[in-house]
């Protein structure tokens, strides 16, 4: 075997453990990070609450500032956190028969608190009859719908609803998130896939976010062979479309 | 009378965080600071809801969970968990092992959570 090509290897090998290390060390950090965040957090809240006694206007407007700035940190963690699981997601795909409808009902089991405390009602309509089943890998179809649901709680206001369906078409299933949220503007359709694209009408909404949601979320629709499309109203919300081949019984 | 939480959460400080704020909005609450801890608590005051952390020393939370799932007198109580794991592994894991809900404590303050628990015991 020629030696190059075994030393490159190595090297290669090398490099995934380093990655991977380093992916572990994130996902630590951020544990315990956020142990100590929490604590300020409920601490914070609990004086703005007025749980040990009440405050004089500025210690209000203080301890507010130090809790916003808590939540920043917390969000910037959570971001960091999704940054380095989208480089992970990116990697290494191992497709297999993937029950989809099984896949979403977890998915929408992860966000039904976020939901809850935004006021926002997230209603999955399932299939009443059992549907094919697609050939994917479970885990990064799950950061698919993790981030579709994410940003259509995100991009809601109080009392929005987002509803998750999916339906079996001749060759494919479809699956859609649909939200009564902000919309996306016109100019913006084109590059909402686009890595690190934010929208103003979404950094309005939210000021932290690495606008690599959408676009990791592209990237494993295509590498599963599927397509992703959307439509969207600005001020009505918007509907993103995921379709994958389905499993046919030759 | 009162609704009775348990919280199994080995950080005394949170641990008593939690517990100020749950009396204050009206529920009995006892802690754990371990698995074991919980466990025997349980055997013999069954409480309507669980708080549960993750990472406790030696028995985890899923330990706990699953035991709290095979005994016939806890098969049924609603549990939270609360923990500020995040990774998708551990939140199927939880689920599969028959958690209620799973809140990462960051993510959430005590007057949300308090909320929670009260819409899941309605």
């Amino acid at each position: 075997m020629n030696p190059e090509i075994t030393r490159l290897e190595e090297e290669n090998t090398k490099l995934k453990e380093q990655n991977a290390m380093k992916g572990d060390l994130i996902s630590i950090t951020a544990h315990q990070l956020r142990t100590s965040l929490s604590a300020m957090k409920w601490i914070l809240k609990m004086f703005l609450d007025g749980d040990f006694g009440t405050l004089t206007s500025e210690q209000q407007n203080f301890i507010q500032k130090a809790f916003d700035s808590d939540e920043r940190m917390i969000r910037l963690v959570n971001e960091m956190l999704s940054i380095n699981h989208s480089e992970e997601t990116l990697n290494t795909v191992h497709p297999i028969p993937t029950d989809i409808v099984k896949l979403l009902d977890e998915v929408y089991f992860d966000f039904t608190g976020e939901s809850f405390k935004k006021g926002i009602e997230l209603i999955f309509l399932k299939p009443t009859s059992p549907i094919a089943s697609v050939t994917v890998d479970p885990e990064k179809m799950r950061v698919v719908f993790q981030n579709l649901i994410e940003n259509a709680i995100k991009y809601s206001n109080k009392g929005g609803r987002v509803f998750i369906n999916a339906t079996e078409k001749e060759d494919s299933i479809e699956i859609s998130v649909r939200d009564t949220g902000i919309g996306i503007a016109n100019e913006d359709k084109e590059n909402i896939f686009g890595k690190f694209f934010r929208t103003e009408n979404a950094k309005k909404q939210d000021s932290i976010g690495s606008g690599l949601g959408l676009f990791t979320t592209k990237k494993i629709v295509e590498t599963s062979h599927g397509k992703i499309w959307f439509e969207s109203t600005v001020g009505e919300g918007t509907t993103f479309y995921v379709e994958l081949p389905k499993i046919t019984n030759a | 009378m009162n609704k009775k939480i348990l919280i199994v959460e080995d950080d005394s400080f949170l641990q008593g965080l939690a517990s100020t704020k749950l009396e204050k909005e009206g529920f009995t609450v006892t802690a754990a600071s371990s698995g074991d801890d919980a466990l025997k608590l349980l055997k013999t005051d069954v409480p309507d809801c669980i708080l549960l952390d993750l990472i406790l020393p030696g028995m985890d939370g899923f330990e706990v969970l699953r035991n709290v799932r095979e005994a016939g007198a806890t098969r049924a109580v609603p549990v939270i968990v609360f923990s500020n794991l995040s990774e998708d592994t551990d939140i199927k894991h939880a689920k599969d092992l028959g958690a209620t809900d799973y809140m990462i404590k960051s993510n959430f303050t005590l007057d949300e959570l308090a909320d929670r628990i009260k819409e899941l015991l309605k």
